[in-house]
């Protein structure tokens, strides 16, 4: 009795100290650590809002920036409707569908080093698939050099990702249209409405928690972005297809400057922090709150 | 009971003895990238031989996670004794103060046996005169050519005083399409603005990328004129785009091109990956070239600062980069900075390619100045590709004019620097 009212913490303690110790103690250093020159081969010189700044002075902060927009807002809408895609695809009642749904699933689950080197192939200027069709059956003479070229580098990138990521919304999906209650499309049926009505009035709707959930996790997905830019462009050319964490990366641990390394994953809290925010008042808006 | 008594006190006193013994001998905290498998014997012997302890660590995953490893040592005031150093950190780690000066060690040990080492090398670990890193071993940049694709072209192989015109016609020469569908199946030569692809040039041609203190970013003419030069290959079709070239096997080792200037570890590679002939030449002179110029560095070994054993610390260095360091444990394009280990057989492996591994021997005389600057890795974009690296290949794809690309990198590397010397 005596002990009962901190038994329960007791429990907990070993989970809170670490949490408090390797995670919150971190941010915080971190965020001190932003208002400093620091490169761990000196002590900590005190900058004030310095490494801020020079970020907002930084031409290459801003084109980082902008590359980390245009990355999420082509990934996060293409792994949407493609996961959404895929799991219309693979909810048929056909034999043997279970191995599609591990097909289509197998690309989340593969090492991003293997799919970058594949994908390098089909990209690749002189020697790549894409290229070779592009010569071949289509008759272009010069087509890009996808991946070293400023305009088409982010592009591969996206695409790249959203074929990879797209899995697990699918499979996301897939749970949430197996909810959807059969009755609804049965009346549907009866009161004469054809397919496309029934995806447009049903199925989108009633999947719209599932949806948010998806939209949720694919922003974070997208705002944290890195093995498919250092497998297969490594942020070039000359930052075009840098997206913010990779440059919070080569600051951090090929730069060394830590204090603008953290001040520039601060900024990049801020941005995932009001995004979230603004997703979340949205979500009356267009969320069905009582799908199910 | 007094037999047991004397028994037990002898023994508490031998006890004592062996861990005040154990004290006495000195402790000496290791860090490397090398491999555990061929440096823990090594380093096991040289500790007995000096009679100390040798507590070491094997960092896995290259140089840049050693240097962060050691710069979270340092914070929490443990920097080891003795660390495996490399050229582009020596001179942001004496900025800071965290080498100790070995300069002292190196004139009392090793000066006075010069002859037995490749003086030439220590260059890398010097700041302001002083030697602050001591090499393990050395290797520069060194044109691979592909001795069937010559003979088959008829072109006579690179002797070493060869010109930048006699390159040029080579690789005229070895630039084949041997389908006759447009597109080019052999080129002369590849390249792209990474360090070990440009600077031998410069070099070669009598210019340098940086003042002379290395405060800032100030191409010469000449090093403008190797740029121009370089670009003109491409413009001539007879060295492939960087763009081009991306996301590919090495061009030289899978056929591509028929020349390729590199470091001169790269033997390991082509070894395994060509399936031709190739010999090494020395860089072509260029048309300002007044004296041969090699472009070297070294790895090296280095005593933290706040030592309490630099004699201990320094000792054991030089254990490592002698004698002991045999051929074996060093990589076919690595050149050992222990002159007799180099010139051994077991070394030249003269029944291996290239034939005239020797030439790097001789190329190892002329090693000359480096654009090694506090923050060098930032702003030639050694890691990422961005920096000078990234502005050449924007030239060489094409994209921007040479003058726009060095006004930038003058931008970046100012920028870099004042963060160094600004405070």
């Amino acid at each position: 009795m005596r002990y009962a009212k901190i038994t329960p913490y007791m429990f907990i303690m070993p989970m809170l100290l670490g949490l408090i110790l390797f995670r919150f103690g971190p941010i915080v250093a971190s965020f001190l650590i932003s208002f400093t020159d620091w490169r761990g081969t000196r002590p900590p010189v005190f900058v004030g809002l310095g490494n801020y700044l020079e970020m907002f002075n930084s031409d290459v902060f801003w084109l980082v920036l902008l590359n980390t927009f245009n990355f999420t807002l082509l990934y996060v809408p293409g792994v949407m409707v493609l996961g959404l895609g895929l799991a219309l695809l693979v909810n048929q009642k056909l034999k043997g569908i279970a191995v599609f749904r591990g097909i289509y699933y197998l690309p989340a689950i593969t090492s991003m080093v293997a799919v970058a080197l594949v994908w390098n192939w089909i990209f690749t200027a002189r020697f790549g698939v894409l290229n070779h069709v592009l010569r071949t059956y289509l008759g272009v003479s010069n087509p890009p050099n996808w991946l070293s070229n400023p305009d088409t580098a982010l592009l591969v990138l996206v695409i790249v990702s959203i074929w990879k990521s797209a899995g697990l919304p699918m499979m996301i999906y897939l749970a949430g249209l197996k909810g959807i209650p059969a009755y609804l499309y049965e009346a549907a049926r009866i009161d004469g409405a054809n397919g496309w009505q029934q995806f447009r009035h049903i199925t989108l709707p009633m999947l719209t928690p599932v949806s948010f959930f998806v939209l949720i996790i694919t922003l974070f997905d997208a705002f944290s972005t890195f093995e498919v830019t250092f497998a297969m462009t490594r942020g070039g050319p000359l930052n075009a297809s840098t997206t913010l964490p990779f440059y919070i990366y080569n600051n951090a641990f090929n730069f060394f400057r830590y204090g603008f390394s953290s001040a520039l994953a601060y900024v990049l809290m801020v941005i995932v922090m009001i995004l979230t925010y603004i997703n979340f008042r949205m979500r009356s808006r267009w969320v069905v709150q009582d799908a199910y | 009971m007094k037999k047991y008594f004397s028994i037990a006190s002898a023994a508490v006193i031998l006890s004592l003895a062996a861990a005040a013994s154990a004290q006495d001998t000195v402790t000496l905290r290791f860090y490397t990238t090398q491999p555990e498998a061929t440096e823990r014997p090594m380093i096991e012997t040289c500790a007995a031989e000096l009679g100390i302890n040798v507590d070491a660590t094997f960092v896995q995953g290259g140089v840049n996670n050693l240097m962060t490893e050691l710069r979270a040592l340092n914070t929490g005031g443990s920097l080891p004794d003795v660390f495996w150093m490399s050229s582009g950190f020596v001179a942001e780690f004496v900025l800071d103060g965290l080498l100790l000066n070995i300069q002292e060690y190196v004139d009392r040990d090793i000066m006075p046996q010069a002859e037995n080492y490749f003086v030439s090398a220590f260059e890398a670990g010097r700041v302001n005169g002083d030697l602050y890193a001591f090499p393990n071993h050395f290797v520069h940049t060194v044109m691979f050519y592909n001795i069937d694709a010559f003979e088959e072209a008829g072109v006579p192989l690179p002797t070493t005083d060869w010109t930048w015109e006699d390159f040029r016609s080579a690789a005229e020469a070895l630039t084949i399409d041997k389908n006759g569908d447009g597109l080019t199946d052999q080129y002369g030569y590849y390249f792209f603005g990474r360090y070990a692809h440009i600077e031998a040039w410069v070099y070669q041609n009598n210019g340098d990328w940086l003042n002379a203190d290395k405060t800032a970013f100030e191409p010469t003419p000449e090093a403008v004129a190797t740029i121009e030069f370089l670009k003109s290959l491409i413009d001539d079709g007879l060295a492939p785009t960087p763009a081009e070239m991306q996301g590919l096997p090495n061009p030289f080792t899978s056929g591509l091109a028929a020349m390729w200037l590199d470091g001169s570890w790269s033997i390991d590679t082509i070894r395994s990956n060509a399936t031709f002939r190739f010999g090494v030449a020395i860089p072509p002179r260029g048309p300002s070239w007044q004296r041969d110029i090699a472009h070297g560095w070294s790895d090296m070994y280095a005593v933290g600062a706040f030592t309490q054993h630099p004699e201990e610390s320094w000792a054991l260095i030089n254990c490592l980069t002698g004698p002991n360091r045999t051929a074996d444990l060093v990589e076919a394009g690595k050149i050992p900075v222990y002159r007799p280990v180099a010139e051994s057989e077991a070394w030249l492996e003269l029944d291996k390619q290239p034939a005239n591994k020797a030439l790097l021997l001789e190329w190892a005389e002329f090693i000359g100045p480096n654009a090694f600057t506090p923050g060098w890795g930032e702003w030639r974009g050694y890691v990422d590709g961005a920096g000078l690296q990234g502005q050449l290949d924007e030239v060489f794809n094409g994209n921007r004019s040479i003058e726009e690309a060095l006004n930038a990198v003058r931008t970046t590397v100012t920028n870099v620097l004042n963060r160094f010397y600004s405070n």
